[in-house]
């Protein structure tokens, strides 16, 4: 199993895994969208063959008012790939390309609040916190758990690393 | 902004001007991956392999589990025994102790005594976990059979001690839980499954299903073992089961669906998918939206095996379109970029959108709708035939036939199904707005479908050329038309890419036959053919060609095939032979799989 940074190639493979493992799908627009707002942002895990097991699409929530925070869009891993961690891993590269690259101090992310597995994986492994409930946020009218983590853990250490390179 | 320039200035070649680019301006640029992976990869290249060294593990230290990393690290430390090169993953391995790359890789170059030990490493707590990519994560190793054999010791081994004392070996003295046993037979399946041993899979997965009958992976790899025994009706009928345990889970959605459509269950696949997609509309629609094109290309060869040519061309022409729309999308960014800077990104998209035809969804759907048109060429639709075609032109094996006419009549009904909620939901959605709409039947009564077939053959030929399916689909396309010298053109590019494909034999003698039995050729064509053809067939004759070829590919099935079909092709009268040929099942014959079988009794039997 590999983990890298996804490149535009690797787009229309996400759709395809999403489509595969997911309830909610995007249109090709939507991946390029984020593909090429936030190059950085999303990854994938392949196979040795080379496809597409997981991935992670994710972007920056930008408006002015609000602290700058990222946001996961979609996270997947095939059925057939489970217990690897690779959601956890790929959430991790993603985090920390969020606040390397644009400062984000936290990360968000809706659930489906019937979705006791990805409740469980986003609480336990990926230390979210339940932040609001978004009432009828699917367009089948299930509410939604917005959820956050908070990501200065990476900032401190990012801080430490600058720090280090600069006595060098 | 600066990694742009930093891209061009790399592209122009000058790699030392890249790096102190690089440096000076490192300061400016947030994306810290992006410049160690530059730092790394420019002093790589320039032979700084100290540098690049240094570089490679900083990004491993960021994610260990980059196989790319570890192949450029090694590259950088140039490690002269096997020993040296598992210091490397052992120091990784210590300090990530959770990260599976540097358990897995060694795997790929450690051989004898070193492999089975660390192979045992790596198996026992992945078993002790269960974790169900286990069998997928070293199936790659298959491929040596030295390799296979000591997976498969080491896994009965397992077997044995974990029924006798419930260790994994005799002087463990820790007990294992049941599950252990569980997944180890799961294990097993899987092995024997890819080996070719059906029974002894299907064997150990019923063991595993009697210990745990509610596992979904169990009953996945029982489907699995199913398809690739041939019988797809069973694979379709234990991806169902395995569905029905977890039903809000859509990747076994997907597969059981998948599964049926490849047992040509249409309106039962489109009904499973129907579980996830929008309430209240189709779900072939809903997944067209989507741009779904594994559904698509699934449900247009299965139309297409039903002898529904329109409906299959019908999602062609419908993946051909979200191509069209996605190459198209890329036009509203070309603004959107500049604003944002994102230039590295929007300068690879633009290489991607000229080449986005090469994804291999285009390549199937292409090849779909190739082989459609080819059919309606030979076999020509009039308007009352298009459901008798669809009964004569199938398989001549009698039970085959009845299960085929069974699930026909329960296609057709979905189909009138559809078509009736189809015209339905079209009026309300679209009231005249969309001018040309897919019709199944226009589709299927196309005028010319050699130059349909074309179209699809084009970007097969700029983007999939190393793929000798291409030129094999553009023979038979050329065959038709009559066209030597683009036949000729065919062939050579298949010569290119494999010469001992059994497949293109068949496009070699016809094309032989062809040219001797043409009359009123120009004479530099005739020229020209004579020259190219002459180093093909070795100056053989066509009789002599096709013998040679038979005794050269003794052993393989397709060969065998396909020489027999020749045979056949070339002298009538050989007919039962050709046929004996075909038909002989040696038991040292490679690649006898099912598939195989069935394509080659076909042309025979007419």
């Amino acid at each position: 199993m590999n983990i890298r940074c996804a490149t535009p190639e690797d787009l229309m493979n996400m759709q395809h895994c999403n489509l595969l493992c997911l309830p909610e799908n995007y249109q090709m627009k939507y991946y390029f969208y984020h593909g090429l707002s936030w190059p950085q942002l999303s990854y994938v895990a392949e196979d040795e063959k080379g496809k597409i097991v997981g991935y992670v699409l994710a972007k920056m929530e930008e408006e002015s008012d609000e602290a700058a925070h990222g946001h996961i869009t979609s996270l997947a891993v095939k059925r057939s790939h489970r217990r690897l961690g690779l959601a956890q891993k790929l959430m991790e590269q993603a985090s920390r390309a969020m606040v390397e690259c644009f400062n984000a101090k936290y990360v968000s992310l809706h659930v489906r609040k019937s979705n006791r597995a990805a409740l469980h994986l986003y609480t336990n492994t990926l230390k979210f916190n339940i932040y609001d409930i978004e009432p009828k946020y699917y367009a089948d009218g299930e509410d939604a758990f917005a959820m956050r983590r908070d990501l200065s853990e990476f900032t401190t250490e990012l801080t430490k690393s600058i720090a280090a390179v600069k006595i060098q | 902004m600066l990694l742009y320039q930093n891209m061009i200035i790399r592209e122009s070649g000058k790699m030392k001007d890249a790096l102190d680019h690089l440096i000076t301006h490192e300061h400016q640029i947030p994306d810290k991956l992006a410049v160690t992976e530059l730092k790394a990869c420019i002093n790589l290249e320039l032979d700084n392999l100290k540098e690049a060294r240094k570089y490679y593990w900083e990004l491993l230290d960021r994610n260990p589990e980059n196989v790319g990393y570890y192949q450029q690290l090694e590259k950088s430390i140039q490690p002269k025994d096997t020993q040296e090169r598992m210091k490397i993953y052992r120091t990784m391995a210590e300090k990530f102790p959770r990260a599976q790359c540097p358990k897995r890789l060694p795997l790929n170059f450690l051989t004898g005594s070193e492999f089975a030990e660390k192979l045992d490493r790596y198996m026992r707590p992945a078993i002790r976990k269960g974790v169900p990519p286990l069998f997928v994560n070293l199936r790659s190793l298959y491929d040596n059979k030295e390799k296979l054999k000591s997976i498969e010791d080491i896994v009965l081994q397992y077997e044995k001690c974990l029924l006798e004392r419930s260790c994994f070996d005799e002087t463990e003295s820790m007990k294992e839980s049941p599950t252990v046993l569980l997944w180890t037979r799961c294990y097993l399946a899987q092995h024997y499954d890819i080996v070719g041993n059906t029974k002894l899979a299907l064997e150990y997965i019923d063991k595993a299903l009697e210990h745990t009958p509610t596992l979904i992976e169990a009953y996945m790899i029982k489907a699995r073992i199913y398809k690739h025994g041939g019988n797809i009706v069973q694979a379709a009928f234990w991806m169902d089961e395995a569905r029905s345990l977890d039903t809000a889970d859509r990747y076994v959605n997907s597969k059981c669906a998948k599964y049926q459509m490849r047992a040509n269950e249409i309106a039962k696949a489109e009904r499973t998918c129907g579980l996830f997609t929008r309430e209240g509309s189709l779900a072939s629609e809903n997944l067209n939206e989507m741009q779904c094109m594994w559904f698509q290309s699934e449900c247009g060869r299965a139309y297409k095996r039903l002898g529904n040519y329109g409906e299959a061309l019908k999602k062609c022409h419908e993946m051909e379109k979200h191509f069209e729309e996605i190459t198209e999308d890329q036009f509203d960014f070309h603004s959107y970029c500049l604003r944002k800077m994102t230039l590295c990104a929007y300068v690879r998209l633009l290489r991607l959108e000229d080449s986005l035809r090469g994804h291999h969804f285009y390549f199937t759907v292409a090849k779909l709708a190739i082989e459609c048109y080819l059919d309606l060429y030979d076999k020509p639709l009039s308007d009352g035939n298009k459901d008798s075609l669809a009964s004569t032109d199938n398989l001549s094996e009698k039970d085959l036939k009845k299960k085929k006419s069974k699930q026909r009549r329960a296609a057709k009904k979905a189909e009138i199904q559809e078509k009736g909620k189809d015209s339905k939901d079209v009026n309300q959605k679209n009231e005249g707005s969309e001018e040309n709409k897919l019709d199944a039947d226009t589709l299927a009564k196309v005028e010319d479908p050699l130059s349909e077939a074309v179209k699809f053959l084009k970007p097969l030929q700029t983007f999939c050329s190393d793929n000798i399916e291409t030129h094999l689909q553009a023979f038979e396309i050329y065959y038709r038309k009559d066209k030597l010298l683009l036949m000729l053109q065919s062939v050579k590019r298949a010569v290119k890419v494999n010469p001992t494909h059994a497949k293109l034999h068949e496009c070699l003698v016809k094309l032989n036959k062809k040219v001797t039995s043409s009359q009123n050729l120009e004479e530099s064509v005739v020229e020209v053919m004579k020259t190219e053809m002459k180093p093909l067939f070795g100056g053989l004759d066509l009789l002599d060609f096709n013998n040679e070829f038979l005794n050269k590919h003794k052993f393989s099935l397709p060969h065998q095939l396909a020489g027999a079909a020749m045979m056949y092709l070339l002298e009538p009268s050989k007919q039962s032979e050709a046929i004996s040929i075909a038909t002989s099942l040696g038991e040292d014959m490679n690649e006898r799989t099912i598939e195989c079988k069935r394509a080659l009794l076909l042309p025979l039997l007419l």
